[in-house]
């Protein structure tokens, strides 16, 4: 069986944050995600990240994603794209499978970096064809480059969803509205005044009640919701579109640390259900280290140095580097994240992740 | 549902087109599309049927997580077809119900 | 479509008021409820529809979302063909270009 020091699943930027650090320190590396480019979600990310410059801030994200693919090779991580990980085993082993054929790697240690799924919702017509997550539009649009639609209307007002509407605004789109569930708008207002300066209204207390279309979206009725939430009797209205888009939150991709027999502890600022870790990414769980979205939803800069800790984590435990080294190293990226964890919406994340620390 | 020709950010390079037949009719794509890009490029937006309840299904998740959009494709069913991608001469076909092989493909 | 429904496992089209029946009938579990109505039984397994199906669980139950999860999860993880599974070999490659 092929052996490596470290197997890391999902090429994110978690994931290709810990290859490089461990690849740079020596360890034989295995990178492997199910899609056919690497870079995760980065791939269609078009807009500026903000944060500083060790951040890559004002980089784009696909820019950013194909730096980190340049790193992994400099690092001399072994690349494998196109294989779906359908297995973990408590001896270390590793399977992975593509059209044609299922595979064992051997790992002395694994990282987790799985990212994360895109929340659906439950309503009459949401399964209409033209009814889809944010994300697919997104990739559509900026991967892809094509536009799954004309008219659009997008559900959620967190970043997601307005930075989504952004870009198909930038991709020739006709954004009609914003739908916001809460009294408030959940994402940063920095994105926000984009597309209110675009002319798309944001419609606070509104959700979608249906979809109607006979053999594909045609039009959606939306409502206004009460303080629990609940339609409004009366308030509805119907808006032609013919794709309404979905950005109603991220659930962790848990399946796979699930089956290494991870402990799991629920944390609703992160997202949910994650896998319980500690400061240093390692699951409890022997070999298996964690990091990025499946640890608890935040943002891809956040992920990254996630997985960089991870990384020097794993080379830690490897014998690579001396246990002051790691401590120096640690402590460099522990103050990279906490940076990150500032502000109203990162505060309240850090805090979550250290309540996930002491679980 | 077009091809994105101008972009302010992304520069389009223009791949060679190919061709492809979706329920008897050839349509173009370009090499290198998904499946699905192809299709919502040539306005087609609904790709299977589903088995009970006889339903429109198309694009969903679009990154080959939700197994909304799967076709048949050179007679395999449940093919996902949002990370497929097209090859010159691919004979595609709406998908109806669960297309007989439960769980092979995909 | 002739009645109004909300599907909530897309996969194995189970709508929303079949759940509710499962849960009136005793299902207190995702997998008792998967057991009797199939939802995440499909080929996504589980991924969009168990946090619908927690929330209405949590909803009826007036409990915590994470009193109902995580639910079990079996491998294959990933919708693997059984042929590819049962011909599993060991990866003794060193070129990472097949792929």
């Amino acid at each position: 069986m092929k052996h490596y020091d470290l197997i890391v699943v999902g090429a994110g930027p978690a994931g290709s944050g810990a290859a490089i650090e461990a690849g740079r320190r020596g360890a034989s590396v295995l990178l492997i995600d199910e899609n056919d480019r690497p870079g995760g979600q980065l791939s269609k990310q078009i807009h500026k990240f903000f944060g500083s410059q060790e951040h890559h801030a004002g980089t784009r994200g696909f820019i950013i994603g194909q730096a980190l693919l340049r790193e992994a090779q400099e690092a001399k991580v072994e690349i494998r794209l196109g294989w779906r990980v359908w297995g973990i085993f408590p001896d270390g082993s590793v399977t992975a499978a593509n059209d044609t054929e299922s595979v064992r790697f051997h790992g002395a240690l694994i990282v987790l970096a799985t990212g994360a799924s895109e929340n659906a919702l439950s309503f009459p017509g949401c399964t209409l064809p033209g009814v889809m997550t944010a994300g697919a539009a997104q990739t559509f649009a900026n991967v892809h480059h094509v536009l799954p639609g004309h008219d659009f209307v997008m559900v959620g007002s967190g970043n997601v969803g307005l930075i989504v509407t952004y870009q198909l605004l930038q991709a020739g789109a006709n954004v009609k509205a914003i739908l916001e569930a809460a009294p408030k708008l959940s994402g940063y207002a920095v994105h926000a005044g984009k597309v209110r300066r675009a002319g798309v209204p944001i419609m606070l207390q509104h959700t979608v009640v249906r979809a109607f279309g006979h053999d594909a979206l045609e039009a959606v009725e939306v409502a206004q919701v009460d303080d629990h939430f609940q339609p409004v009797s009366g308030t509805g209205s119907v808006i032609p579109c013919d794709t309404l888009c979905l950005a109603v939150g991220l659930t962790p991709r848990i399946e796979l640390a699930r089956a290494a027999g991870c402990a799991m502890v629920w944390s609703g600022p992160l997202g949910g259900m994650i896998p319980r870790h500690d400061r240093h990414m390692e699951s409890g769980q022997d070999r298996i280290l964690v990091a990025g979205d499946l640890a608890g939803i935040e943002e891809a800069s956040t992920a990254l140095d996630e997985g960089r800790l991870a990384g020097i984590r794993a080379a830690f435990r490897l014998g690579l580097i001396s246990s002051a080294e790691y401590e120096e190293l640690r402590t460099q990226a522990q103050e990279r994240l906490d940076r990150l964890r500032q502000g109203p919406f990162g505060e309240k994340r850090r805090l979550a992740k250290e309540e996930v620390w002491r679980a | 549902m077009e091809r994105i020709e101008q972009h302010p950010i992304l520069s389009i390079e223009t791949a060679e087109t190919i061709h492809i037949t979706v329920d008897g009719r050839v349509l173009e794509a370009r090499a290198g599309d998904t499946i699905a890009a192809a299709l919502l490029a040539n306005g087609i937006r609904t790709f299977r049927h589903t088995a009970k309840l006889h339903e429109p299904r198309g694009l969903f998740c679009g990154i080959g997580q939700c197994t909304d959009c799967i076709m048949e494709v050179d007679g395999r069913p449940n093919v996902r077809t949002c990370v497929t991608r097209v090859r010159d001469g691919m004979i595609i076909r709406t998908q109806q119900g669960n297309g007989g092989l439960r769980h092979e493909a995909l | 479509m002739s009645e109004e429904h909300d599907i909530v496992c897309r996969c194995e089209e189970v709508t929303r008021e079949e759940i509710m029946e499962a849960i009136r009938l005793g299902d207190d579990s995702l997998d008792a409820i998967k057991k009797r109505t199939r939802a995440g039984m499909g080929f996504c397994q589980g991924r969009t529809c168990r946090r619908l199906i927690v929330q209405i669980l949590s909803a009826y139950h007036h409990m915590p979302p994470d009193h109902f999860l995580p639910g079990s999860i079996r491998m294959p993880i990933a919708p693997i063909a059984l042929r590819l599974l049962a011909s599993t070999v060991d990866g003794d490659t060193d070129d990472p270009s097949k792929t």
